[in-house]
């Protein structure tokens, strides 16, 4: 296990940019989340880590050793593919044999690393097997076990869950999240599944476009998103369009006055959250409500999602906000085409400047 | 019950007019080489069984294995089996190594021009052998155009003797052969997932380790498909040993050739044919058993 460090890595195609100026630290044994949308760069940059695509520019280091121009076989850097990518000819033991015999270990004692690392996968038992004959879940362990089993300095996974059912992607998760806390490896994932990487990250790092949007932790993607496109990316966000007439001043586009937590003034945009926005019959506002802003507006639309109800409201021709409430007993759930109040506090608010 | 009648009925008759579809799909092919192959080899393994009288140029009936005795016994013909084997694996063996590179870049290549490279690998093909070797000879020969240039410009005082030698058979064979070893190899290598060889890389196998242990054994389908495929045509090369080798040089299939038309001698030509194929067939057989408990290992 060591410490990972990315600095200033890019990678350019032609006149495309797949990767610009990346630089991250990633401590030892924490478990750091590339999060973004496809073709933001995030597959990339861990590609450069594992050493399948030499850098344009920049460098990784692993324990403090550059290993930016080391060919991937001479990294020591476990990678689990998204499609898994076992050898289809080899069984589970032999596959997870494969690295330790590239290490030139004594036979007994690759027997034995192999025996231990699949016990931790929980595929004891299986390892006469060929690949086809396991399940989806269990040829995801294989290709873990084939990772952790050569004690990589880090652990690179690429979409590891993507290709696994809804139900079993959760538990995976959580047993990936153990294994790696147990055996204090350092770790990178990449996914697009953002509720994937809240559940499984340490730290986060937001990328769009082939840079780093944010990094940090959940709380500080979620409440203190760094622009525009994380606050959309990471949770919902309704956004506003409009104008910062003065700090603390917004004016939409559509003409409503709101009270807003940002300085300074010009173009802006501010985004609200969903499970901010308080709904009733009529104002909801008031000295003691802490709710800044008290809006009226119309009823678009509303979806039942079973623990939670999304509710659209028009509130001018151009501003709509989703107000999402929880399905409790006596809850006010409006209907469509219903005439009703929404508010929220200054403070649940943010304004990026454009 | 009735209902059960009714609904099963339908279905079992569907069933039976699958049948018949499928029956009537696989006749014309199956009668195709009924009459095409099985029929002339059984007449012809009749044939190199009778006698030939060569004083009157005449088949005469007969049950015997003179012919195969013949050819076995004498080292002129022995020594012509000899050649096309030695040939055939050779040849196999330069088309598998150049072949393999070749056959890895085309696929795994990205570009959009894939399509083109793949025409241009079986464009060779679409000139046939003896126009490919007669232009050799107008190229090659002794005073052929390389060898008239050389000697006008004073290089060379005497011509290379390119034409009509086993070298000249050799490289015309491989040319020949090449594309459907290229062809076999690639459409394995392209449904072996590329993130493979990552994996490989990953866990510490240098290039050379990880093509021996995961490309090559993964590869096996298409390098038998390949190997068999030259091999045969080699072993059965006609056009090419016969003009490009010249009068002296023989292989088995000019051979057959030779006694069918100029000596007629229809049984001893039928022996040879089948002498032939076994051959053929057997080393086939046995190449393939040998690579692929090779990679069981």
């Amino acid at each position: 296990m060591a410490q990972l460090d990315i600095i200033g890595l890019a990678k350019r195609y032609g006149d495309f940019h797949a990767v610009r100026d990346v630089s991250l630290s990633i401590k030892d044994g924490e478990f750091l989340v590339l999060l973004g949308p496809s073709g933001c760069g995030k597959t990339t940059t861990l590609r450069m880590v594992a050493g399948f695509i030499e850098p344009t520019a920049g460098h990784v280091t692993i324990g403090g050793t550059d290993v930016t121009v080391l060919p991937p076989w001479k990294r020591n850097a476990g990678m689990v593919f998204q499609n898994y990518a076992l050898f289809p000819h080899l069984t589970v033991n032999e596959n997870v044999a494969f690295g330790l015999q590239m290490r030139k270990l004594p036979k007994a004692d690759i027997a034995k690393r192999v025996e231990e690392t699949l016990a931790l996968v929980r595929l004891s038992g299986y390892g006469g097997r060929l690949p086809r004959q396991l399940s989806g879940g269990q040829q995801q362990r294989v290709a873990l076990a084939r990772a952790l089993a050569i004690h990589p300095d880090v652990l690179l996974l690429d979409e590891p869950l993507s290709n696994l059912d809804a139900k079993l992607r959760q538990e995976v998760r959580v047993e990936i999240r153990e294994l790696q806390r147990k055996m204090g490896l350092t770790t990178v994932m990449v996914t697009h599944d953002q509720e994937e990487a809240l559940t499984m990250a340490d730290r986060l790092v937001v990328m769009s476009e082939g840079l780093v949007r944010q990094v940090g932790s959940q709380r500080d993607l979620y409440e203190r998103p760094a622009d525009r496109f994380v606050a959309g990316f990471v949770g919902r966000s309704t956004f506003l369009e409009g104008t910062l007439e003065a700090p603390g001043r917004f004016r939409t586009d559509g003409g409503l006055a709101v009270a807003c937590a940002g300085d300074g003034a010009g173009r802006a945009v501010l985004s609200v959250r969903p499970e901010r926005v308080a709904v009733g019959p009529s104002s909801v506002g008031g000295p003691n409500t802490g709710l800044d802003n008290s809006l009226p507006g119309t009823v678009e639309f509303v979806s039942y999602l079973g623990a939670l109800i999304d509710i659209h409201v028009r509130l001018s021709p151009s501003d709509r906000m989703v107000a999402q409430i929880a399905n409790r007993d006596g809850a006010f759930v409006p209907e469509v085409g219903q005439p009703i109040h929404v508010g929220w506090p200054a403070s649940a608010s943010q304004v990026f400047k454009e | 019950m009735t209902d059960t009648a009714i609904a099963h009925g339908p279905v079992v008759e569907k069933r039976r007019g699958e049948g018949l579809t499928a029956a009537a799909l696989l006749t014309p092919a199956t009668v195709f080489v009924a009459i095409a192959l099985l029929a002339p080899l059984v007449i012809l393994f009749r044939y190199s069984l009778n006698e030939f009288v060569p004083a009157r140029k005449m088949m005469v009936e007969a049950v015997t294995i003179a012919n195969y005795i013949k050819f076995f016994t004498d080292p002129y013909y022995t020594t012509i089996l000899w050649t096309t084997v030695r040939i055939a694996v050779l040849v196999t063996a330069v088309c598998l190594v150049l072949g393999f590179p070749l056959a890895y870049v085309v696929a795994r290549t990205q570009s959009r021009f894939k399509n083109l490279l793949i025409i241009s690998i079986v464009l060779p093909l679409f000139v046939g052998n003896s126009v490919r070797a007669a232009g050799w000879m107008v190229v090659f020969g002794n005073k052929g155009f390389v060898n008239a240039s050389l000697m006008g410009l004073g290089l060379i005082d005497k011509p290379f003797e390119i034409m009509f030698t086993e070298k000249a058979v050799i490289i015309g064979i491989i040319a020949v052969n090449l594309p459907f070893m290229v062809l076999s190899l690639q459409s394995v290598i392209e449904g072996i997932d590329r993130s493979v060889e990552e994996a490989a890389f990953s866990l510490g196998a240098p290039p050379a380790t990880m093509f021996w242990r995961v490309l090559w054994p993964l590869a096996l389908p298409g390098i038998l498909a390949g190997t068999i495929l030259t091999f045969i045509l080699a072993m059965n090369a006609y056009a090419t040993p016969f003009l490009l080798g010249g009068p002296l040089f023989k292989m088995m299939a000019p051979l057959i050739y030779n006694q069918f038309t100029q000596q007629t001698n229809w049984p001893f030509g039928g022996a040879i044919a089948f002498i032939l194929m076994t051959v053929t067939l057997l080393l086939t057989v046995a190449a393939n058993l040998i690579i692929q408990r090779r990679a069981a290992r």
